[in-house]
């Protein structure tokens, strides 16, 4: 019937775009990159690039931004994703059953997922604002604080701030894999557990969650890279200020290049990241079996 | 008695938190629509006495701002047409065939899409300024294509696996060619999904401020977040200005949201892995 030459050009013919600007524009450019790490690459001195060896991360694992910036990393990522976590997975909860107009409400508190991260940093920078901000006034309002917040301009409330806005970014996310898995629990498994007599705390913890393990598991897993990689929210309200209290790993490789020029250093920062990035894959995927990515 | 209990406390956190899913953007439009003195009060006035439009009025008329949204309308369009275009070919020969690249080729692609695009972003400008293509809009919309390419291959490689190939095969046996196929055949019933891998990447693409601002410098070519920036760059913050700016920003992704949310979540739970 068909004809396997004809048909091998197809499939050809068929990735070859794809895997011919991935490699163009993702993969090139990567190698690119671990190169200029080695580098002396400055905006301002482009005649002179030669290879220094090992000197930019020398500077940049010396310098004691790099750790703080680390550190910083570690609590947006441990705070952003265990938040979004379980209160998604409440809504979830929530949301589970049926009830008039859930299809409205889902999409009424679904939305802020598509919205641009910086864009939501600027709003909330405004919500959040230390003279003017509605947060402020509520709170003074119920009598909860005397005098306004800094939240974003005081380093010891910013990063809590800025977690505070992935966290209301990121919650419907969870809500949305986590509700998808509890629609996919079968009834029968819900109702042998109410025959049973269990309670529903019991049956939440000894049936319902083990079943959607898997989808939980993968999800917070690959969420973490996500997070670490979300720059966005924090370049909209405090660029990694007040005196680096928000830079994290990737706003810093950022802020070195739109203000201090220096892709070297850029770049090796870059590829630290990537190293982070390449390890935890390699270990999500040891930790997760191979068909639950579904290849 | 604890049944009504229970269902009364489920109504009251769920609207708990609709009011905390909607009052930032509930507060931004408020914001846009006063006028000057009332958004800069304390104690707060919530709701504006004299709604005006006027900060809209000057966004579009001295902001230019109707240039930067035809700007990021014409990248965000052709970045995620051209890239649906080129997943959809690939998802389907990697759905479809059973040949020993396929492995190694989605695997490639796996590994690809979770290089984040900002951390690649030097190495492009460096790449692109050898070509003389920077500021503009055409390199930014070869570098969405290709960055979200990846993703969207997967995305749509595993919408198109869940359409029986019996279908296909029916077509073939009935004398149409593969790509005839194809076309009559698989796509218009994959057609939800790739809508879905399409609103994927505008999204995505409507969004991206990082490359943008990297290589869009002159005013004419700026994209709508690379503009955003550059109001809050310049001293002082005009909230009501910027708020009408944000709102402008912000209402295309919720548009293509609220049509095509059902099929992205679909994507994203079943058989895809980023996100």
């Amino acid at each position: 019937m068909r004809k396997p030459r004809r048909s091998a050009r197809f499939f050809l013919y068929a990735i070859l775009p794809v895997v011919a600007v991935v490699s163009f524009l993702v993969v090139y450019p990567t190698i690119r990159g671990v190169i200029m790490s080695f580098q002396n690459y400055n905006l301002y001195n482009l005649r002179n690039v030669h290879f220094v060896g090992f000197e930019n991360y020398k500077s940049v694992y010396t310098d004691s931004r790099f750790y703080e910036d680390l550190w910083n990393t570690v609590l947006w990522i441990a705070g952003s994703v265990s938040l979004q976590f379980i209160l998604g997975f409440i809504l979830a909860l929530l949301m589970w059953k049926p009830f008039k107009g859930r299809g409205i409400y889902a999409g009424l508190v679904f939305y802020p997922w598509a919205l641009s991260g910086f864009a939501i940093g600027l709003v909330w920078s405004w919500l959040m604002n230390g003279t003017f901000g509605v947060i402020n006034d509520i709170l003074m309002r119920l009598h909860l604080i005397e005098y306004p917040i800094h939240f974003l301009s005081d380093p010891k409330w910013a990063m809590w701030s800025v977690i505070l806005i992935n966290v209301w970014y990121g919650i419907p996310f969870f809500a949305i894999m986590i509700l998808a898995a509890l629609q996919s629990v079968p009834s029968s498994v819900v109702e042998a557990a109410m025959i049973d007599g269990a309670s529903s705390a019991r049956r939440l913890f000894q049936i319902i969650i083990p079943y959607i393990k898997p989808t939980i598991l993968s999800t917070l897993l690959l969420r973490v890279i996500w997070v670490m990689n979300f720059p966005d929210i924090i370049y909209g309200t405090t660029r990694g200020g007040p005196a680096g209290a928000t830079e994290i790993l990737s706003v810093y490789m950022i802020n070195v290049v739109f203000y201090e020029n220096d892709y070297s250093k850029a770049a090796t920062v870059g590829v630290t990241i990537l190293a982070i990035l390449i390890t935890y894959t390699l270990v999500y995927i040891k930790t997760t079996s191979y068909e639950e990515l579904e290849l | 008695m604890k049944k009504k209990w229970m269902s009364f406390t489920r109504y009251l956190l769920l609207s708990v938190y609709l009011v905390f899913a909607l009052f930032p953007l509930v507060w931004i439009f408020l914001t846009s629509i006063k006028p000057p003195m009332e958004v800069y009060s304390f104690p707060v006035k919530y709701l504006p006495s004299k709604p005006t439009f006027q900060n809209y009025h000057r966004l579009f008329s001295y902001a230019h701002f109707g240039k930067y949204f035809k700007n990021s309308l014409t990248v965000a369009g052709i970045s995620a047409l051209a890239s649906t275009v080129m997943a959809s070919l690939a998802g389907y020969a990697l759905a479809r065939f059973k040949n020993r690249w396929v492995l190694p080729i989605i695997l490639f692609l796996f590994f690809a899409q979770m290089i984040p695009a900002y951390l690649v972003m030097i190495p492009q400008y460096v790449m692109f300024s050898k070509f003389g293509m920077l500021d503009k809009l055409s390199s930014v919309i070869l570098i969405y294509s290709g960055i979200g390419s990846a993703f969207s291959t997967i995305m749509a490689r595993g919408f198109i696996a869940r359409i029986p190939v019996e279908l296909e095969e029916a077509a073939m046996i009935d004398g149409c060619t593969r790509l005839c196929s194809l076309f009559k055949v698989t796509f218009p019933l994959v057609l939800p999904g790739l809508s879905a891998v399409f609103s994927f990447s505008f999204v995505n693409s409507w969004n991206e401020i990082f490359i943008a601002s990297l290589f869009l410098n002159s005013d004419n070519k700026m994209t709508v977040p690379v503009a955003l920036y550059s109001f809050i760059s310049k001293a002082g913050v005009n909230w009501g200005f910027l708020s009408a700016g944000l709102v402008v920003a912000l209402l295309p992704t919720i548009i293509v949201f609220a049509f095509a949310q059902r099929y992205i979540v679909e994507g994203l739970t079943k058989g895809a892995m980023k996100y």
